[in-house]
């Protein structure tokens, strides 16, 4: 069944708890990561799992597949790491991981959707920017907490206009 | 509308491994050390000062940027279906000290009892200790430091004070003295109870802003005033109460230790603004459980120092978190009360 990791940017506060918690399932190398911008907006980067991904049309040996759930996921028995998903991914996500010297990147917690559990940053962040399911509880997720929003500051305040989602 | 998953490492509860720790701190590092302890098989004791556990993610950051439900039925989660046991209002101190916070505590806890009762024990106490500048009229009605400004509206929105035991800002001039994130939030907050006037001051430029030019210009977006390169020089009072507060132009010299530049006051550039009050965002301090020598080494700073596997100098305490690395980001603290855990358990299981 398709499911979606999806990281809405207009939520996230930058807290890095994602980043935190990936690293640590990850012995010290996590797969989302917070970038800051010039303007200083923290802003987190991961694999996406595309619908038509790039990556996997153009690796050459084939070590990219998708699972039941959609997750994009690199076979490093596979991987030649030639950096042809780098090249081509438009989120820069697939990482040459010099431990293993192949490429990796997020697997939507493979291990852990095996045994029932969602993926750890969606689990613990705690502005609940990182949305994990089916495409439409997950758009129903957003919908609500925007119309959340919506009335806060209807209820909240005067001299807010045009703001964007966060408040 | 889910959790926090604090637990985030297991599925279930799995079977009790016999041993017993006791966590001082409910913030985001002793929560996320409590989850990974319960998932290993422990017995989770964890003391903390305020009413409801979540930390400075309750009781510091707003809900416009941490849902409370999501605190709330993450530690919900943990106490019910993984069996930590949660004693609030409880404060572990070798012996008294008031720090920010403390309205709540109504049970103390002798920190040696704690190291003797449990197997191991973990601090992550915070940085609890706003630093406020020592200038003149700092004692007057009307001074705040941030976290206790933000902690008395959170306290309120949470439903543990009413709201006529929090600072009235509707209507009033509020100087916010800071450009980190705790700053950010006092003016956000200020804005949204209705102050008629928010001014930020900070002694460098927008660039250095530790919360980033982003957010400073979101807050100058929505009417906040931003007066960089300025420094507060004394409060003035009137009848006991902040009347206005007279600030000094700075310019910036040559960068410092930190690889800023640094401000440098000018002679004879002071002007006043008319305020009803002044909030001090300039740096909190480490709040370890004691504040004597009780064979545990803390640094110049009052952080607890820890070895690699997070034990501090005294065998079977460990500690994680801000109180070990500064005022730090939720994710820094959690990854750090991660760590500590597992280095606990290690340690536990004579690995
Ligand atoms: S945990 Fe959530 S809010 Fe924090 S940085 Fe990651 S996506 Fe953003
Ligand atoms: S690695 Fe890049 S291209 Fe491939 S699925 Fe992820 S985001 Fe898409």
């Amino acid at each position: 069944m398709r499911r979606l990791l999806h990281v809405d940017y207009s939520l996230c506060i930058g807290c890095e708890t994602c980043q935190g918690v990936c690293e640590f399932i990850h012995h010290g190398k996590p797969n989302i990561r917070i970038y800051y911008t010039m303007s200083g907006l923290p802003i987190p980067i991961n694999c996406r799992h595309c619908e038509k991904a790039p990556c996997m049309e153009v690796c050459p040996s084939n070590a990219i597949y998708k699972d039941s759930d959609g997750a994009v996921i690199i076979d490093p028995k596979k991987c030649i790491g030639c950096l042809m998903c780098l090249a081509v991914c438009p989120f820069g996500a697939p990482s040459f991981d010099v431990r293993v010297k192949v490429v990796t990147k997020c697997d939507m917690c493979a291990d852990r959707r095996r045994v029932g559990m969602e993926p750890a940053c969606s689990e613990m962040c705690p502005a609940e920017a990182i949305f994990f399911g089916k495409p439409e509880e997950i758009e129903d997720e957003i919908r609500m907490r925007t119309a959340e929003k919506i009335a806060r500051e209807r209820i909240s305040s005067k001299s807010l206009e045009g703001v964007g989602r966060l408040l | 509308m889910k959790g926090m998953r604090f637990a985030f490492l297991c599925k279930e509860k799995p079977e009790k491994n016999g041993k017993k720790i006791a966590i001082i701190g409910a913030g985001p590092a002793g929560l996320s050390a409590a989850g990974y302890l319960v998932c290993h098989g422990y017995d989770v004791h964890i003391y903390d000062k305020l009413p409801e556990p979540g930390g400075l993610m309750l009781f510091g950051i707003p809900e416009f940027r941490i849902p409370i439900y999501r605190v709330r039925k993450g530690y919900e989660e943990l106490k019910n279906i993984f069996e930590v046991t949660f004693y609030p209002k409880t404060k572990v101190i070798s012996s008294k000290k008031e720090e920010e916070g403390d309205e709540f505590v109504e049970n103390f806890v002798e920190f040696e009892e704690l190291v003797k009762e449990y197997d191991a024990v973990l601090i992550a106490t915070g940085t609890w200790e706003s630093t406020i500048p020592k200038i003149e009229g700092v004692e007057l009605d009307g001074v705040y430091p941030a976290l206790d400004y933000l902690f008395k509206i959170k306290s309120a929105k949470l439903g543990h004070v009413s709201w006529e035991e929090v600072p009235k800002i509707d209507g009033k001039s509020v100087v916010v003295v800071g450009a980190g994130h705790t700053a950010v939030d006092a003016a956000m907050e200020s804005l949204l109870l209705g102050a008629e006037r928010v001014y930020l001051v900070y002694r460098r430029t927008i660039n250095e802003a530790p919360a980033g030019a982003y957010e400073i210009n979101l807050l100058k977006q929505r009417g906040v005033r931003w007066l960089e390169l300025a420094t507060p020089v004394r409060i003035i009072g009137e009848y006991g109460k902040v009347k206005a507060i007279e600030l000094q132009k700075c310019k910036l010299g040559e960068p410092d230790e930190s690889g800023r530049r640094r401000p440098i006051p000018i002679e004879g550039s002071n002007f006043q603004i008319d305020v009803d009050m002044v909030v001090f965002a300039v740096g909190q301090k480490a709040t370890p459980p004691f504040n004597e020598d009780i064979g545990i080494a803390v640094d110049k700073k009052g952080r607890i120092v820890v070895d690699s596997r997070h034990m501090t100098s005294r065998e079977g305490v460990f500690a994680a978190g801000d109180v070990v690395i500064g005022p730090s980001k939720v994710g820094r603290a959690v990854l750090d009360g991660l760590v500590a855990a597992e280095s606990m358990h290690m340690w536990l299981s004579g690995r």
